[in-house]
């Protein structure tokens, strides 16, 4: 009896803790539409600033936590209001979800350059050595605090949220941001105070969490989906539905802890991890016990930029280019990079996966990595030999786990999407990948791919392998999405609701993109061909992949490659720029490997700003490339010639590198202007073609011949000092010019049916009609001097149409 | 100075690249009704979006009792006296309707005076003022967002499609108090796509077409120019 109160008492000690987090997720995502997927990380953020100040600095507890809960942590809250969230107002699911899961891994990674992991932090508890009895059990009065504590978050804000204007305004602004301004609140204030009050209770929940545990940045981190869980519960919005969830929680994970031996198991499962496990069990279970969503009929959102889907031809082409590139640069490499560069090919098929579920069908996923987790273990447990038969079952496995975590999810919006694939990945690493009986010492070999004469056993076969994989994949992905289903994803991203009444079902289009998804994702860990280790399957893995890939710009192939090379580019420049840092005033040097472990965050965070990704902005800069034979002849036959210079060893492969940059970015861009003959829309002055051409042939020479190896010691400086080169070259190629490529690009005529809406209509819009219709400008001028005539000589007027 | 309390003059405005606004003048002359007519698509409610501060004009002025507020937040404009009642319901769903009522106290009105006059006038709403506002009906719904214009006893009340999917004996009873208001010398520019009922209220009607107004006159001249203006004669 006294073992079961004191769990009791335990868990509902930490059913406080989980309460005040959970009811300011509640307010943000109540209060301004977002929901906030870094507040675990705030609360990480503020109990080590708690640390920071009241050990470190010695400051008194009382002056700390005032410090820490009331001040810092709302500011800071205010402030990502303001500076991120702001910008996302009225954005799509994915793109909000995107930019706060960013948010978390920029500060996770912030938090980790600053209180760096080597060192351990305790955190004294409140009333140390304080205790009263309770039905005979000792208590803390820490525990006793947080209970208290959750019981005063409760009260006031049920009393913030129905008897103040300013709580009432809070709730107002979700329902009609514009109509609060026309009564005269001010939904800007009103946000950045609903996120300065959901920051303060994050940091009150981490403060109380870091006296109990130990601190560490990801796990405080994580500790986020339990808070998941537990707000789900109240379906997000309802404050004692929360805290409901949070006593449910606490007891099971309490009593799990006291009453499960850790070492009894299930099949090859052991036990001991359950209770990190259920945070994830709760959470599934209670979306399979949600009611299905109504489906809204809100307005269409903001329209997104169209992105062009290539033709099957264009898709085959850019494949073979794919191949034949990674080939040619492949054979140039050291063995070491050679195998960071096939690490960021196999990444670039993880985030490929993601282009149908999250491009096409408008839904995420935040556990890729589980997934080419479930493909590489059944490739190493069933294929040895390398078998493709193993490869097609692992594959297998991997789309029903995928239809079957997707089902309960997807019955509800994207957001809960989000939240069950977290757990799933969650769930993962503490009931599979974490298994000594699964994943032995920690990793995991799978074994190289061989089909008949091939086996991809060294590292140059297998980027061979994965380039052909993604090229096939890629191929496999367009022609999907120019057929019937690929319409019918398109559409249920644009609109649910008109889809539902159209007759489509909805949860089927659903489960069968997000099985095609998991199984890509599963084909990447198949045939990987390399060793993994467990963390790398983990939730924090996860999420990169899934950023980046919107990053690069998930609706298109090119966009995916774009997320994958970001992802491998990350490893390989903190390799470069492994002796590196940058100082501030000689103070302060921060090694530049710490800055790019938060840089994928802020990539994310800087996506508010850009929804649809990079790759619809740089194929703008290339497009005309592709119109344009001759520009597209010179590109590919100086990129094989400077190649073959370096195979050779005429040129040096820094020399390579430096010269292949300046080309592709400097010259390739400018190369239809330069090739192009004149034409007559061309400006009295006519753009300095030859002058140009032979610029940026200098620029790509002097690139070449630079002795960048024996100069420039330091392997960053180099590669900074080659992407100023290019960076210059391009600016100077511009100026030789004497237009930009904007001014040249032919002026898009307006449609028709747009004429006299945006402007009246003048002259020159009735020839460019005539003309549309198939008439030629006489038959205009003919029609004009009728009508003349026949109004006695008046004169037409602009405006004047002849019908 | 005219006088006037509300006046476009030369307003130009759109969205993106498209200009939906083409020279917009119109005056709103002390307390008096105007009605603003015209087909889909005219830019009515531009018209009223750039009024009360929403969108700004690309050129023009906007004057409110003489001076230019292009530039104004829309809830300074409505802390001082521009009450705008927008298209669709003007009411928050998920609030109470209590809670509805409280919001316009950013007015400058305690919410005891909000209350008395929203209840006096419509005794419904005070029955239901615990009850969640998107449960209403769509008559009630209107009701409470006119209880607002009503209670902060505006300068300048903006009303679009008041009339919008109600049945025509509540229009009629809601344009009752529109005159109501007027009355007690609120200038309001009342935004109608059919226009009958709101010509017996208005002092003054306009026709817009095309992103300009057209006319401007008498209720009963411009009544006779309505069909033309509908049809695209």
């Amino acid at each position: 009896m006294d073992k079961f109160l004191t769990f009791t008492i335990a868990g509902l000690s930490s059913a406080a803790i989980y309460a005040i987090a959970a009811s300011g997720l509640v307010v943000t995502y109540t209060t301004s539409g977002i929901f906030n997927f870094a507040h675990g990380a705030f609360g990480m953020m503020a109990a080590f600033t708690y640390w920071q100040v009241n050990v470190a600095w010695g400051v008194p507890t009382i002056p700390a936590v005032i410090l820490v809960v009331f001040i810092i942590a709302p500011l800071f809250g205010a402030v990502v209001e303001r500076v991120i969230m702001r910008g996302i107002e009225g954005a799509s699911d994915v793109v909000k979800i995107v930019v706060t899961v960013s948010l978390m891994v920029a500060l996770l990674g912030l938090a980790q350059v600053i209180w760096p992991q080597n060192e351990s932090r305790p955190v004294p508890a409140f009333f140390e050595g304080r205790f009263v009895e309770v039905l005979g059990v000792r208590v803390s009065w820490s525990r006793l605090l947080a209970l208290v504590v959750a019981g005063l978050v409760a009260g006031g804000l049920r009393l913030l949220f129905t008897r103040t204007r300013l709580g009432i305004s809070m709730r107002a602004v979700v329902d009609d941001r514009r109509l609060l301004q026309l009564n005269g609140g001010r939904p800007g204030r009103t946000a950045m105070l609903s996120w300065g009050l959901g920051a303060g209770l994050a940091a009150v929940s981490g403060v109380l969490y870091a006296t109990e545990q130990t601190l560490s940045a990801v796990t405080l981190t994580l500790l986020v989906v339990n808070t998941y869980a537990v707000a789900v519960v109240g379906r997000l919005r309802s404050l004692p539905g929360a805290f409901l969830g949070a006593v449910i929680l606490g007891l099971a994970q309490s009593y799990v802890t006291g009453y499960i031996n850790p070492d009894l198991t299930v099949g090859p499962i052991a036990l001991g991890n359950l209770a990190a496990a259920l945070p994830a069990i709760m959470l599934f279970t209670v979306l399979l016990l949600q009611p299905e969503a109504r489906l809204r009929s809100h307005s269409v959102g903001r329209p997104r930029a169209p992105v062009v889907v290539p033709s099957q031809t264009t898709a085959v082409l850019g494949g073979v280019a794919l191949v034949l590139a990674l080939a040619g640069i492949g054979a140039l490499l050291a063995p070491a990079d050679l195998i960071l560069v096939t690490k960021g090919a196999g990444f670039a098929l993880v985030t490929l996966s993601l282009v149908p579920l999250t491009g096409y069908a408008g839904q995420i996923s935040l556990a890729q990595m589980s997934f080419v987790g479930i493909g590489a273990v059944a490739m190493a447990t069933w294929g040895a030999n390398g078998s493709p038969v193993a490869v097609a079952a692992s594959v297998a496995v991997c789309a029903v786990i995928g239809a079957v975590v997707a089902l309960p999810a997807l019955r509800l919006s994207g957001i809960y999407l989000a939240l069950a694939t977290a757990a799933f990945a969650l769930f993962c690493t503490a009931m599979f990948f974490n298994q000594q009986e699964i994943i032995p010492s920690g990793s995991v070999q799978v074994p190289p791919l061989s089909l008949g004469p091939f086996t991809a056993d060294t590292d140059y076969r297998q980027l061979v392998l994965l380039a052909v994989l993604f090229a096939l994949i890629g191929n496999l992905l367009v022609w999907l999405r120019r057929s019937a289903w690929g319409r019918r994803l398109t559409a249920m991203k644009d609109s649910p609701v008109a889809c539902a009444t159209l007759g489509l079902n909805l949860t089927s289009t659903k489960v069968g993109v997000f099985a095609l998804s998991a199984a890509i994702a599963g084909a990447g860990g198949a045939l990987a061909g390399r060793t993994f280790t467990a963390d790398s399957f983990s939730l924090p893995a996860s999420l990169p992949v899934t950023m980046l890939a919107v990053v690069g710009g998930i609706g298109s192939i090119a966009g995916a490659f774009i997320g994958g090379l970001l992802l491998g580019a990350i490893p390989i420049a903190s390799t470069v720029f492994a002796a590196n840092a940058i100082g501030v005033f000689r103070f302060v040097a921060i090694p530049v490997r710490d800055i790019l472990s938060f840089t994928p965050g802020l990539m994310g965070i800087s996506l508010g700003r850009e929804p649809d990704g990079a790759a619809p902005q740089i194929a703008v800069g290339y497009r005309a490339v592709g119109r344009s034979v001759p520009a597209l002849v010179v590109s590919v036959a100086g990129a094989v010639a400077l190649w073959l210079a370096a195979r050779t060893g005429v040129v040096t492969k820094w020399g390579f590198a430096a010269a292949l940059l300046v080309f592709v970015v400097a010259a390739v861009p400018l190369l239809p202007l330069v090739l192009s003959p004149a034409r007559p829309e061309d400006t009295a002055e006519p753009p300095r073609r030859l002058a140009c051409g032979l610029w940026l042939a200098l620029a790509t020479l002097v690139a070449v011949a630079i002795p960048w190896a024996d100069r420039i010691a330091s392997n960053g400086l180099r590669v900074v000092l080659m992407v100023v080169a290019a960076a210059l070259s391009a600016r100077v190629g511009i100026g030789v010019l004497g237009v930009t490529p904007e001014q040249l690009r032919r002026p898009v005529p307006l449609s028709p049916d747009l004429v006299g809406v945006d402007r009246p209509m003048l002259r020159a819009d009735a020839v460019e009609a005539t003309r549309r219709m198939g008439l030629s400008e006489d038959d205009f001028e003919a029609e004009v001097a009728a009508l003349a005539s026949s109004t006695n000589g008046a004169p037409v007027g602009p405006v004047t149409v002849p019908r | 100075m005219s006088g006037a309390l509300l006046e476009l003059r030369g307003v130009r405005a759109g969205y993106g690249s498209i200009e939906v606004l083409h020279g917009v003048d119109l005056v709103v002359p002390p307390s008096s009704v105007v009605a603003l007519l015209g087909p889909n698509g005219a830019g009515k409610t531009t018209t009223l979006s750039v009024a009360c501060g929403l969108l700004p004009p690309t050129s023009g002025t906007v004057l409110v009792a003489g001076r230019n507020v292009v530039g104004v937040a829309p809830e300074l404009l409505a802390q001082r006296g521009v009450a705008t009642i927008p298209e669709g319901r003007g009411i928050f769903p998920n609030l109470t309707v209590r809670e509805n009522l409280q919001m316009a106290t950013f007015a400058g009105v305690d919410l005891r005076r909000v209350e008395e006059v929203a209840y006096g006038r419509f005794p419904r709403l005070a029955e239901r003022r615990s009850q969640v506002a998107g449960t209403l009906s769509g008559g009630e719904q209107q009701m409470l967002a006119l209880a607002r214009g009503l209670a902060v006893d505006p300068a300048v009340l903006l009303l679009d499609e008041l009339s919008m999917g109600l049945a025509p004996l509540v229009v009629e009873e809601l344009y009752g108090i529109v005159a109501q208001i007027a009355r007690s010398g609120t200038s309001i520019l009342v935004v109608e796509q059919f226009a009958r009922t709101v010509l017996g209220v208005a002092d003054v009607a306009a026709i817009m077409v095309n992103g300009v107004v057209r006319s401007v006159g008498e209720p009963a001249t411009i009544e006779a120019e309505l069909s033309s203006a509908y049809l695209g004669g």
